[in-house]
């Protein structure tokens, strides 16, 4: 599970509402909403746009030039050339990040082309766009390209220390967006054997998610204690996301940040519906509470 | 057992991240006795800066123990160009309760940028004790603290919107607050906790368990 990031990373300056960050026209100073759409919509410096999609995004933009903006973005994308700067790639996967986030489902169709586009960053930020857009349309097109299983989807880049596809996004997205039949399931039960504990993790909290069953829970709550903390953060974050109730005390118990702990036991209150563990909600109130 | 400047040395003598953190914590363990070792609290307060966060947390428990002693220390040492120093010790205080890291608290919910230490921040100005102040202070000093509170609720984090929610809780049960300043506390976690004004479930949830306690206690 990626973590939550509040700035955008290639450009990671002062975020918006950062002290000292006053003046004008530098990528990273606060700027409005009428601001955001206006440096999306020019095209010279690509800086500007990258910096604008990722405002419209975080700010949850309900302005109805935003999508067709960011549509427009998201078509910008072409062959990667790596000294261009601020690349028109870059813009695209923030154009595709922000989509996610407005929900707009006019977004879905140029999403799910990006699911084949060859930029594997781009594939990685449609698919959890179109996870959080619940895309059904986008199933069969993720299950087409994780159906080579750990070996081939993920298989070690030659190139890079990489996979072939964005793996964790990818199986996240078939979680999110709640398909639970058995061929689905079968596509992504192999990567819950993948030699990288990230991607073990976002199988295990796909195939909670879509079937309830206690049995992939257990390696989650065993990731928890991972040596790394990298993935234990991973781990708080797919529990979280599953709303695990039984998981309640193993986050509490985690060696990791409170921040993290506590964006978990928030998805424990919030997603856990759907669960047959009803803990009393106010048992992960008092968790959250002593770990402020 | 080591004595206290045997662990002061020993936090002094560390060479690597995890050694500090042991050390560290060992001397916030330490049992002080009848007086506490000015040289330990500067030692701890010295380690917050340091940018070893697991350090840092056994220095803050530590610091939190020594309580009103470590006080002056913590406001008098802090660098305001160390930012890390700066938010462990708006938690050490937030933990230590005592009035005169009010102002410190005050300013770190409206103008910190780390959410981290806004929400330590709201936390703390509901735990301040007032037990030992004369009326007039005390009714000054939940005055301020709740004010501050109150314009935490339009923080734009979710969880410091939450610990705002238990500042506000905590303020209403362990301060005894008049009439109006109670009222204002309820319509502050009513707005928390209404659909239209707070976007995050779990904290229109925290928001109406506080209203809840709140009303089910005597006025």
């Amino acid at each position: 599970m990626s973590l939550p990031s509040p700035v955008p990373a290639p450009l990671a300056g002062p975020g918006p509402g950062a002290p000292g960050s006053g003046g004008t026209g530098h990528p990273g100073d606060p700027i409005d909403e009428v601001e955001a759409l206006a440096r999306l919509r020019q095209s010279d410096d690509p800086s500007l746009q990258y910096y604008a999609a990722w405002w419209l995004g975080r700010h949850r933009s309900r302005h109805p030039e935003a999508v067709p903006l960011l549509l427009c973005a998201l078509r910008q994308r072409r062959p990667r050339d790596p000294g261009a700067g601020v690349e028109e790639n870059a813009v695209a996967r923030n154009a595709a990040r922000a989509l996610g986030k407005l929900g707009d489902p006019a977004a879905v169709d140029d999403l799910l082309a990006s699911l084949d586009d060859e930029d594997d960053g781009l594939r990685e930020a449609a698919a959890r766009a179109l996870g959080e857009l619940r895309a059904l349309r986008a199933v069969p097109v993720l299950q087409r390209r994780l159906a080579s299983g750990p070996s081939g989807a993920g298989a070690v880049r030659s190139d890079s220390p990489r996979l072939h596809e964005p793996c964790e996004a990818m199986l996240e997205a078939l979680g999110e967006i709640g398909v639970a039949e058995a061929p689905v399931l079968a596509v992504i039960e192999p990567f819950t054997a993948h030699e990288r504990p990230l991607i073990r993790s976002a199988a295990c909290r796909a195939l909670l998610q879509l079937s309830g069953e206690p049995c992939w829970a257990t390696e989650l709550l065993q990731l928890l204690e991972h040596p790394q903390l990298q993935v234990r953060r991973a781990a708080l974050m797919d529990l979280g996301a599953v709303g695990w109730r039984p998981a309640l005390e193993p986050i509490c118990r985690t060696l990791a940040e409170n921040s993290l702990k506590l964006i978990a036991l928030r998805g424990l209150v919030e997603n856990g519906e759907h669960h047959e563990f009803q803990t009393e909600h106010t048992a992960v109130l008092q968790a959250m509470d002593a770990l402020l | 057992m080591s004595t206290i400047a045997a662990r002061i040395e020993a936090v002094q003598q560390a060479a690597s991240a995890q050694a500090l953190f042991v050390a560290t914590r060992a001397l916030a363990e330490a049992d002080h006795g009848e007086s506490i070792d000015p040289a330990a609290i500067r030692c701890l307060v010295e380690v917050l800066g340091f940018n070893n966060p697991g350090a840092a947390v056994a220095a803050v428990d530590g610091l939190i123990r020594l309580g009103s002693s470590a006080v002056d220390p913590l406001l008098t040492s802090l660098d305001p160009r160390n930012y890390g120093a700066r938010a462990w010790a708006v938690r050490a205080l937030a933990g230590i309760g005592d009035v005169r890291g009010l102002e410190l608290l005050e300013e770190a919910l409206a103008t910190d940028v780390g959410p981290s230490v806004r929400r330590a921040a709201a936390c703390g100005l509901g735990q301040l004790q007032l037990a030992s102040l004369e009326a007039a202070e005390r009714h000054q000093v939940r005055e301020r603290a709740l004010s501050a509170l109150v314009a935490g609720c339009t923080d734009g984090e979710w969880v410091v919107r939450y610990a705002v929610a238990v500042g506000l809780e905590a303020l209403g049960r362990r301060m005894e607050p008049l009439p109006q300043q109670r009222q204002r506390t309820l319509t502050a976690l009513e707005a928390l906790s209404r659909l239209e004004l707070e976007p995050t479930p779990v904290v229109r949830l925290r928001a109406r368990l506080a209203q809840q306690r709140l009303q089910e206690q005597k006025p």
